[in-house]
């Protein structure tokens, strides 16, 4: 879905750091400002509008109007043929005070961390053991990134199918071997969000691998040599020179990693919808048996605004950090 | 740049605005045409075989009457489209659709009440099926059009390999269950065959909706009716405490469910059937054509509930027509009801081999072995007769399925868990519903 879109930019971005700090802010306000001086005095102001505009008006209709009425329903009792009553609050107070909202809060979080955890390292070691030219190497590359690639909804169904809770089950077959007892995975309260997180991993982790291969084309091979000159071993250069290398790197996955966890739905609801027991349940599995299942728009609107406003803080909090950071 | 700015802040308002002009209150009554084109949404697979059956029976009805009717099918979102359609004020006039739907279109003011008087043969409704159609406040909102109800479809094969009888009572039904489980019914040798196939996962409320044929003829309920329009939880009651402990022991001392069913929906279940891993399961008839051609006609058969610790009543479903508000047309409305449920348009909604819009005939005039002389067919007709139940008409019933599957769906996944303290947690939590609602009493 967004892959490729999402893949180059950060790769520039990835390769990006050096050059940016050589400009400086006092460099760059010089030619700027006369830029704009100029602008001003030869263009006509709306030219860069009219550029923009198809963009714009489809971004108007297709992403401002439908977020700004989202957030209008989440104050009202949504009836469309009755007509939209004012609620206030109401909508959020039925969602907060739900049962099992502050728990899915919490499974959510604990996914999230898991799976962007465990997806970044995976994709990282991935990523080290993949990077090259060569054209078997490019094969195998694409090969690994197939589960991105593959529906989720096929995917789901392949792990419900290896997930099978008897002996004979695929995975369990696998456990057997080394004397471990059947698991129950995804029908078992105890080992379901595991399960899940497994599922997510694997899927999440191809996908952070090509951000790192991305990234890791943009460390200067220079260093590396130097630190073996100076005698650094194979995990020494991994720990010193790529991962400082993938700085940028890492933060933006670290972003865009968390969104998918905090908005994970599609693998939980077809393998387990938030069952056994309410083991796994999520927020957007209560936001969608609240509002879309039992038809209460307003209710389903408000928890996607308090999910929107955690994703909101979440990312800016990073952005924050990280200049923080760079400074 | 200031003026950039303005032009940004503008763009913004008017998306604030165009998005605060969609509310007002709901139109007046339509002008009446009786000559206008009825537009009628039917919930099934668009180019399926659903949808040529309505086609057919529609062509039917535009004879028989002279109304013209535009079909659309839709499947996916069903709900959510017709809400944009009552976003827009311009309902379509007829929507074919499930018959629990009733109370959630009611209270979004979706459907006009319908007068009986006003609809052709609509004395001939099987009266259970008439109820169904009714509000919380007793008024017609919905015609069902067709029936359909569980029946235990059974390994014949296994049955009579371990020579055992039909099951008449649920002991004899759980002894089955677990002679399908040990006995090694299928002789490959290997355990890996279950009694009872059980789609138990909390999706649509699957679990309540399977259990609801085992709550019922325990003589518990969900929620009992205390007055007129009026609810009480009953699901810490005795007699469902006791249907609890019974179908809950099937999957946690027995171990006769088959294994994963508290994460499956009907998809996966239906497969553990057809794939010779569960040899008794209760469905409705819709799967019949699908066993056959996958597992074989000769291989299983068909039969009652057994009788539990009350009776056989099993769970009822099926579609409705509805009457939609603000129809031009509200005579070719009723002049579709009217021939829907007549004997001629029973008939022609029971034809077709893959799909029919009839399961069971709600017109008690019609025989359902008149289009169907497969015996099973009058199998389902008389269970549904005798001991079909459908659930009650309240404005929401999805919130008190959804509560009630996933305690179930704990109870079942979780074999520790105190089922008396749960089932009391489970009743606060649909008297809260109730409260909501506004029906507790």
């Amino acid at each position: 879905m967004t892959s490729v879109d999402e893949v180059k930019p950060v790769a520039r971005r990835a390769a990006g750091p050096s050059p940016r700090t050589a400009h400086g802010p006092a460099g760059a306000a010089g030619p700027t400002a006369g830029r704009r001086v100029r602008s001003r005095r030869s263009g006509r102001w709306w030219t860069p509008w009219l550029f923009l505009a198809p963009a714009l008006i489809l971004f108007l209709y297709f992403k401002f109007i439908p977020m700004a009425s989202a957030l209008t329903m989440s104050f009202q009792d949504v009836q469309p043929y009755l007509g939209n009553r004012w609620v206030g609050g109401e909508n959020y107070a039925t969602v907060l005070s739900s049962d099992g909202f502050r728990e899915a809060a919490w499974h959510t979080l604990v996914l999230a961390v898991g799976q962007t955890a465990g997806s970044m390292l995976l994709g990282l070691t991935l990523a080290l053991l993949m990077e090259g030219q060569g054209r078997r190497i490019s094969f195998v590359r694409s090969a690994a990134f197939l589960p991105v690639v593959v529906p989720i909804a096929v995917v789901a169904e392949l792990w419900r199918i290896m997930y099978h809770p008897t002996e004979e089950g695929m995975l369990n077959s696998v456990l057997g071997l080394v004397g471990l007892g059947p698991s129950g995975f995804i029908n078992d309260p105890d080992s379901s969000m595991v399960s899940i997180m497994l599922t997510g991993i694997w899927r999440g982790a191809p996908y952070d691998m090509m951000i790192f291969l991305a990234g890791l084309a943009g460390v200067d091979r220079g260093l590396y040599e130097a630190a073996k000159v100076d005698g650094a071993s194979r995990l020494q250069r991994i720990r010193h020179v790529a991962v400082p290398g993938l700085r940028a790197v890492l933060s933006i996955l670290f972003v865009l990693a968390a969104i998918r966890g905090l908005r994970v739905f599609t693998e939980v609801f077809l393998l387990t919808n938030g069952g056994p027991d309410g083991s796994t349940e999520v927020v957007m599995t209560v936001i969608y048996k609240l509002g879309l299942e039992q038809n209460r728009l307003g209710v389903a609107a408000a928890g996607a605004v308090l999910l929107f406003l955690a994703t909101l803080v979440l990312t800016v909090s990073v952005h924050l950090f990280r200049r923080r950071g760079n400074a | 740049m200031q003026r950039t700015r303005w032009i940004g802040a503008g763009f913004l308002a008017s998306a604030l605005a165009l998005t605060s002009c969609t509310s007002g209150p709901a139109g007046a009554d339509a002008k009446q045409d009786p000559k206008a084109q009825l537009e009628l949404w039917t919930r099934t697979t668009p180019g399926g075989p659903g949808e040529k059956a309505t086609l057919r029976l529609v062509t039917g009805f535009e004879k028989a009457t002279g109304h013209k009717v535009k079909v659309t099918a839709i499947f996916d979102d069903f709900e959510t489209k017709l809400q944009q359609r009552a976003a827009q004020r311009n309902l379509p006039d007829i929507v074919m659709n499930d018959v629990t739907q009733i109370g959630a279109m009611h209270s979004q003011g979706l459907l006009r009440e319908i007068d009986l008087s006003k609809i052709e043969n609509s004395g001939d409704l099987i009266e259970q099926g008439r109820d169904s159609g009714k509000g919380v406040d007793g008024k017609q909102y919905g015609i069902p059009y067709s029936a359909q109800t569980g029946a235990l479809l059974i390994r014949k094969d296994w049955r009579e390999k371990l020579k055992l009888d039909t099951p008449k009572s649920w002991d004899d039904l759980a002894a089955m269950a677990e002679a399908f489980t040990t006995r090694d019914p299928d002789g490959n040798g290997k355990k890996d065959t279950y009694g009872l196939a059980a789609p138990l996962s909390t999706k649509r409320g699957y679990a309540s909706w399977y259990f609801s044929n085992f709550l019922w003829a325990a003589g518990g309920d969900f929620i009992t009716e205390t007055g007129k329009g009026t609810y009480k939880p009953a699901m810490a009651s005795k007699e469902s405490a006791e249907a609890v402990r019974w179908f809950r022991a099937l999957n946690c001392e027995r171990k006769v469910v088959q294994p994963g069913a508290v994460t499956m929906d009907t998809p996966p279940t239906n497969e553990t059937f057809e794939a010779g891993r569960t040899g008794l399961f209760v469905v409705g008839p819709y799967l019949m054509p699908r066993f056959d051609t996958s597992l074989g006609k000769d291989k299983y058969e068909v039969v009652p509930m057994p009788e539990g610790p009350k009776d056989a009543t099993v769970l009822a479903e099926g579609g409705a027509v509805y009457l939609m508000a603000g129809s031009e047309n509200r005579t070719g409305q009723d002049a579709f009801a009217g021939y829907a449920i007549s004997a001629d348009g029973q008939r022609l909604g029971m034809q077709g081999e893959e799909g029919s819009t009839v399961q069971l005939p709600v017109n008690k005039t019609v025989d359902v072995a008149e289009v169907r002389p497969d015996p099973r067919w009058k199998t389902y007709a008389e269970v549904y007769r005798t001991s079909g139940r459908y659930a009650p008409s309240v404005p929401n019933w999805t919130p008190i399925r959804q509560a009630s599957a996933e305690t179930l769906n704990a109870l079942m996944a979780d074999c520790s868990l105190d089922a008396d303290v749960e089932l009391r947690e489970l009743d606060e939590k649909l008297a809260r519903i109730l409260k909501e609602q506004g029906i507790a009493g």
